[in-house]
C-alpha cells in the first residue's frame, strides 16, 4: 500500500501546475470570459508540454499514462482555473484510442496530440443524468454503417470540437457509441452559454457515420465504451472539483487572516475558522476519493462505486467549499471585479454537470442494492 | 390562539385580492426569474407603487396622516401573501417603504415625515442604503466616512460599498462619523441624502449573475443641509438599529416568497416527481416553507400587538436563507445538466432569464441572502446573545476612542 504519488507522477503534477499558474492571470481569465469562453493559447502550452497526449498510447505520440495522471493534470486545472477542455478532449481521445479499430482514427488522435483539433463526448442529459437515457437513436443503414437521430445537451465544447463521441440507443434496447464528426452533413451544434462561461453546445443529429466510426461493438458490449467514458469523465471531473475546491480555500485563508472586523482579523471569530477547516476536510476527502477512483481506472480494475463515491463528495462537498468559501468573503466577493467568484461559478458547473449529489447517491444506491 | 383568518381578516383579504385581480395579472409560476434589466424593473416598481397609493393601498401600516391606510401588521402581510401571486414588482421600495419609512416615523421630524413619506409611498422616490464600507461591515460601527460641521450643515468625505440600486436612487440614508473622539458607536450620525448633490459619485459593480444590483459610492465634498439629519446629531446608531431592524423584519415578514410551488411544478414539468429522491427534496421544501410560514404569522402576531419582536426575527432570516439554498439545491437536483446552462455573462444581463435558468440564478445568488442585513453568524450571534442569554462576544475595541481604533 502506498498511497503517495511516484516521483514521475509529482513531475507530471509540478510541470502542470508551473505552466498554469504561469500563464492564467485574472486577465487571461476575464479575456476568455468576455470572448470564446476558453483560452487556446494554454490549450497549445499544455499540448507543447506533451500534456495533452499525456494519456494516450506512446505509438500515437502520447506517454502512456492513464487515468491517476489524468487526475493531477486536472487538480491543476481546477486550482488554476484554466478554461481548457482537458477532460472531455482527453478522456475522448483516449476512449478512442482505447475502443476505435486500430489505425482506423490515427489521424485524428494525431492533431489532438499537436493540439490542433479538440474532441469531445456528449454524455449530459437533462434530469436524469443518464447518458444512455435516450436522446439519440440508431439505427443500421444499407452500407453497414449507422443512422444517427436526436439531441444531447450541454456537449462540452461541441462547437469547438472536430468530432464528438455519442452514446446511441438501438431499436432492441441495446446501445452503441459512436465518434461523429462536427462537419458532417446533419449535424447541428446550437452554442449555450454555462455557469462558468466555457463553451458548450447542444447536439442535434440527423446524420450517418460510417462502421469504423463505432467505438468497440455495437450491442450489449457497447454499455462498457458508455460506461468507460462516463466513468473517466466524472473521475477526472471530481479532480477538476478538488483543484477548484483547493484554489477557493487558499484564497479564502488568505482573506479571512488579513480582513479585519470588529479590531481584529475576521479568522479570530471561531465561526469563521470551523468553517474553514471544514471546507479543509472535506476537500481532503474529495481528495482521496477522487485520486482512488482514477487509480482503480487507471489499474483496470471495477471502479463503479469508487467512480460514485468521489462524485458524491465532489458534487455535495464541492459545491459546500465553494459556497463556505463565497460566503467567508463577505460583500467583496459578490463583485466579480474580486476574483474568488470563479470558484464559486467553477464549483457550481463542475457540481451539476455529470449529475448532481443526489443522482450519484441514486447510483450508489442501486449497485449496492444490486449487489 | 386561532391560526387562520377571522371573519375581518378574511373580509381584508378578500377585498384586497379583489382589488389585485382588478388591477395586476396572475404570476405564472413557469414564467421566468425577476427581470434582470434593473433599469425596466425600477420602473415597473414605480408604476405599481403609484397605483397602490392612487387606490389606498400604500403603507397598510402607516398612520393616515403620513398617507398610509392606517391597517394593520396582519392586515400588511396579508396584503402581501395575496400580492405575491401577482405578476408585479416592489423590490425597489425595499430600502424606502421596508427601512427608510419606519426610521422616519419613529425619529423624524414632522417636516421630515411630510416631505418624505407622502412621496415614498407614491413611488416618486427610491432610497438606498449607504450604510457599509470597505472597512465596515459586519463590524457596522466602525464606519470612517467624515461628516464635518459647516455653515447650514454637513460636509461629507468617504465612500461607501454594496448600495443596492444605489444607482437609480433619489435619496439615500448614510451613515457618518461626526465625532471620532469617542467610542465607535457613540460618534456617528444619521443622515439622509439628496443623490443628486454634487460630489456623490455611483459606480455600479457587476456581480456574479452578470448583474449590477449594488454600487461603490465616493462622497467628495458632499453638503448636507441641517434639516438632513436624522434624530440628535451623534445618534446615529440608535436611530440605524430601527432602519436594520425594518431590514431584518422585512426580509423576514412573509411574502409567500418562500412558496414552493414552482418547484414542485418543475419537478413535475420535467418528468421528475416520480423519482424518489427528487420527491424527498420537495418534502422537505414543503417542510422549510411550512416552518417559515409559521413563524411569520408568529412574528406578525407579536408586531400587530406592538410587541418588538425580538429573536424571532433573526431565526426567520436564517431560515429563509437556508431554504432559499435548499431550494435552488433541489431545483438543481431536479434539472441536472440543464441546471449549469445558462447565460450569465455580463451582455446577457440586460435580457430576461429565460425558464429554468432562474433556479440556477437562485442557486447563484444564494450568497446575498446569507450576507445582506447581516451575515449569518451575525445573526447567530444575535441569538445566542438575546435568545439564549450567552455573554457577548470579547471585543477589543469597546470602550475605545474611534480615532484611536483607526489608527490601529
Ligand atoms: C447583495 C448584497 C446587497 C447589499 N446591499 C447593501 C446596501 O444596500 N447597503 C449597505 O449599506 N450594505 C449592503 N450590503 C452589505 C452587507 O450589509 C454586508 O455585506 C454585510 O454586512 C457583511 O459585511 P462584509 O461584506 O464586510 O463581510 P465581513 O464583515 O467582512 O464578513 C466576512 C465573513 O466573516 C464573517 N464574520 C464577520 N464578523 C463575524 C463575527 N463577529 N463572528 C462570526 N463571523 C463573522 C461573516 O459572517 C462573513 O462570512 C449588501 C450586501 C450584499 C451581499
Amino acid at each position: 500500500m502506498n498511497f503517495d504519488l511516484t516521483e514521475d507522477q509529482q513531475v507530471i503534477a509540478d510541470l502542470a501546475e508551473q505552466i498554469l499558474a504561469g500563464q492564467m492571470s485574472v486577465d487571461r481569465l476575464k479575456v476568455a470570459e468576455r470572448g470564446a469562453g476558453w483560452d487556446p493559447d494554454v490549450w497549445a502550452a499544455l499540448a507543447e508540454a506533451n500534456l495533452v497526449s499525456l494519456c494516450l498510447p506512446e505509438h500515437l505520440g502520447g506517454s502512456g499514462m492513464g487515468a491517476i495522471e489524468l487526475a493531477l493534470l486536472a487538480e491543476a486545472q481546477g486550482r488554476n482555473l484554466a478554461p481548457v477542455p482537458l477532460v472531455p478532449t482527453v478522456v475522448t481521445a483516449m476512449a478512442v484510442a482505447e475502443f476505435a479499430d486500430a489505425g482506423t482514427h490515427d489521424e485524428l488522435l494525431a492533431s489532438v496530440v499537436d493540439g490542433s483539433i479538440l474532441v469531445t463526448s456528449a454524455l449530459a442529459s437533462p434530469g436524469v443524468n443518464d447518458p444512455l437515457v435516450p436522446g439519440v437513436r440508431a439505427t443500421p443503414t444499407s452500407d453497414g454503417g449507422w443512422r444517427l437521430e436526436g439531441t444531447k445537451p450541454a456537449v462540452p465544447y461541441g462547437a469547438e470540437s472536430a468530432a464528438v463521441a455519442v452514446p446511441a440507443q438501438l431499436a432492441d434496447g441495446t446501445s452503441l457509441v459512436a465518434l461523429v464528426r462536427t462537419d458532417a452533413p446533419g449535424v447541428t451544434l446550437d452554442a449555450e452559454r454555462t455557469t462558468n462561461h466555457q463553451p458548450a453546445a447542444s447536439l442535434t443529429l440527423d446524420t450517418e457515420v460510417a462502421a469504423t466510426d463505432v467505438l468497440g461493438t455495437p450491442g450489449d458490449e457497447a454499455a462498457e465504451v458508455t460506461r468507460w467514458l462516463y466513468e473517466h469523465t466524472v473521475a477526472a471531473m471530481c479532480s477538476v472539483q478538488v483543484g477548484v475546491a483547493e484554489g477557493a480555500l487558499a484564497m479564502t485563508a488568505a482573506h479571512v487572516s488579513d480582513r479585519q472586523q470588529f479590531g481584529r482579523p475576521l479568522s479570530a471569530f471561531q465561526a469563521v475558522t470551523q468553517r474553514a477547516a471544514d471546507a479543509w476536510i472535506t476537500t481532503e476527502a474529495m481528495r482521496v476519493t477522487s485520486r482512488n477512483a482514477a487509480w482503480r481506472l487507471g489499474a483496470g480494475l471495477d471502479a463503479r462505486r469508487d467512480v460514485s463515491v468521489a462524485a458524491w463528495w465532489a458534487t455535495d462537498g464541492g459545491q459546500k467549499v465553494v459556497t463556505a468559501c463565497q460566503h467567508l468573503h463577505g460583500g467583496i466577493g459578490a463583485d466579480v471585479d474580486y476574483p474568488v467568484h470563479r470558484y464559486f461559478l467553477w464549483g457550481v458547473q463542475n457540481g451539476t454537470t455529470l449529475g448532481a449529489a443526489s443522482a450519484h447517491l441514486a447510483r450508489l444506491g442501486g449497485l449496492l442494492a444490486r449487489s | 390562539m386561532h391560526i387562520g383568518d377571522t371573519p375581518q381578516e378574511a373580509a381584508f383579504r378578500a377585498e384586497a385580492r379583489a382589488w389585485l385581480e382588478a388591477h395586476a395579472a396572475l404570476r405564472d409560476p413557469a414564467a421566468p426569474a425577476p427581470e434582470m434589466d434593473l433599469a425596466n424593473h425600477v420602473g415597473h416598481c414605480r408604476t405599481w407603487q403609484a397605483t397602490l397609493a392612487e387606490h389606498g393601498w400604500a403603507g397598510i401600516t402607516w398612520p393616515a396622516a403620513f398617507g398610509g391606510r392606517g391597517g394593520s401588521a396582519i392586515q400588511s402581510a396579508i396584503f402581501a401573501e395575496e400580492q405575491a401571486r401577482f405578476d408585479v414588482a416592489t423590490g425597489a421600495f425595499a430600502v424606502g417603504i421596508g427601512m427608510v419609512g419606519p426610521t422616519l416615523i419613529a425619529h423624524g421630524t414632522t417636516e421630515q415625515q411630510e416631505r418624505f413619506l407622502g412621496a415614498m409611498l407614491r413611488g416618486e422616490h427610491i432610497w438606498c442604503q449607504l450604510f457599509s464600507e470597505p472597512g465596515a461591515g459586519s463590524d457596522l460601527a466602525s464606519v470612517g466616512t467624515r461628516a464635518e460641521r459647516t455653515d447650514g450643515g454637513w460636509v461629507v468625505n468617504g465612500q461607501k460599498v454594496w448600495t443596492s440600486l444605489g444607482q437609480f436612487a433619489d435619496w439615500g440614508i448614510l451613515l457618518a462619523r461626526t465625532d471620532p473622539s469617542v467610542p465607535k458607536h457613540a460618534g456617528i450620525t444619521y443622515f439622509c441624502v439628496d443623490m443628486t448633490t454634487p460630489g456623490i459619485e455611483v459606480r455600479p459593480l457587476t456581480q456574479i449573475t452578470g448583474v449590477a444590483h449594488f454600487n461603490e459610492v465616493f462622497l467628495t465634498d458632499v453638503f448636507i443641509p441641517d434639516d438632513g439629519v436624522i434624530g440628535a446629531t451623534g445618534d446615529g446608531w440608535s436611530v440605524a438599529r430601527t432602519t436594520l431592524l425594518s431590514e431584518r423584519s422585512f426580509i423576514g415578514s412573509g411574502t409567500g416568497q418562500w412558496s414552493v410551488d414552482d418547484l414542485i411544478d418543475t419537478a413535475r414539468r420535467l418528468g421528475r416527481n416520480e423519482d424518489p429522491v427528487v420527491r424527498q427534496g420537495l418534502a422537505a421544501a414543503v417542510c422549510r416553507a411550512r416552518t417559515l410560514e409559521y413563524l411569520g404569522y408568529r412574528l406578525r402576531t407579536a408586531m400587530s400587538q406592538g410587541r418588538m419582536p425580538g429573536a424571532e426575527m433573526y431565526v426567520m432570516k436564517l431560515a429563509y436563507a437556508k431554504h432559499w439554498a435548499a431550494t435552488a439545491d433541489t431545483a438543481m437536483a431536479i434539472l441536472g445538466a440543464g441546471g449549469a446552462l445558462g447565460d450569465f455573462s455580463p451582455a446577457a444581463a440586460s435580457h430576461h432569464v429565460e425558464g429554468d435558468d432562474k433556479w440556477a440564478s437562485m442557486f447563484l445568488t444564494q450568497y446575498a441572502i446569507r450576507l445582506g442585513g447581516g451575515t449569518d453568524e451575525v445573526q447567530r450571534n444575535i441569538i445566542g446573545e438575546q435568545a439564549l442569554g450567552l455573554p457577548r462576544e470579547p471585543a477589543a475595541d469597546r470602550g475605545v476612542p474611534w480615532k484611536e481604533l483607526a489608527l490601529r
